[in-house]
């Protein structure tokens, strides 16, 4: 009988928290955050489209620094290495599915704010190959027969990495369409608007840490199933008929 | 806004607010149902 993780005993508080924050977020969003001037209603997409892009800039640096772990470790301490790789990998399919949903929800909204679906300007441009980049990790991870791929997809992940701060820092550089940043110095959202994005920043980011603990420990439960089926194989190689 | 406006669909704005609130939700409960699947379908061998 195996002892119950941390994991396994944080899971259901921690998972229950996460729907108890959300719904809050929910109900700030859609009933108590005032009415945009401009937009009118479909500017509530941005208290599910912000925090899901945020999300997005923010799980990719836990792949860039569990590949870095992955490739530092992968001669010297090999299973520390697959621990690195597992968390590499479930970090990687959580960008894919939060930047999804930022591209998404910004199309959903830009339809309805600016008239087209779509336009190539530097935000979305660079969103667009974020999202790119963790696809072909993920691809690269799933389809190479190499005996590398381990290794190539922890260098590609090092790679991607480098256009977050490109995507963050693009409408800053450039003059896009997609619009200015609303926060900090200069930032234009109304002080009323903050709990309901509040809220929801912190209930999907709890949510976004629940789901990668989750499948790297499915990872985790396969690699281990791995080696117990690799080493049953080499036994009953070594097995001399009588 | 209210629960009878948020599912008014006689707009476009009203439309895309809530297909995007929709798909947030089944994106997200998708990949977790996935993972869940998988993790019943994953044989535990720790000893």
């Amino acid at each position: 009988m195996s002892r119950p993780s941390i994991f396994r005993i944080a899971a259901w508080p921690w998972l229950l928290g996460t729907l108890a924050v959300l719904a809050v977020g929910f109900h700030k969003a859609i009933f108590v955050a005032p009415t945009e001037a401009t937009m009118g209603d479909v500017q509530r997409i941005f208290y599910y489209h912000v925090p899901s892009a945020v999300m997005g800039l923010l799980f990719p640096y836990v792949n860039f620094i569990a590949a870095l772990a992955y490739l530092f470790w992968r001669r010297r301490d090999p299973l520390k290495a697959l621990a690195a790789d597992a968390l590499a990998l479930a970090a990687a399919e959580v960008t894919v599915v939060f930047v999804s949903i930022g591209l998404l929800t910004g199309m959903l909204w830009g339809r309805a704010a600016w008239g087209i679906w779509w336009t190539w300007d530097a935000r979305l441009s660079t969103y667009l190959l974020l999202w790119l980049l963790y696809v072909s990790y993920l691809l690269l991870r799933r389809f190479s027969s190499t005996g590398e791929s381990h290794t190539l997809s922890a260098v590609l992940s090092v790679f991607a990495a480098v256009d977050v701060p490109i995507v963050y820092m693009s409408i800053r550089w450039w003059r896009t369409q997609h619009p200015s940043p609303v926060f900090g110095d200069g930032g234009s959202l109304d002080p009323s608007m903050w709990p309901a994005f509040l809220w929801n920043l912190g209930g999907w980011f709890l949510w976004g840490v629940f789901i990668l603990a989750f499948r790297y420990a499915l990872e985790r439960r396969r690699q281990i199933a791995d080696q117990e089926n690799a080493l049953r194989a080499i036994e009953a190689s070594l097995e001399i008929p009588q | 806004m209210t629960w009878h406006s948020l599912f008014d669909l006689s707009t476009m704005e009203h439309r895309h607010l809530l297909f995007a609130y929709i798909a947030v939700w089944t994106i997200q409960i998708g990949y977790l149902g996935w993972i869940t699947w998988q993790w019943r379908h994953t044989k535990d061998t720790r000893p």
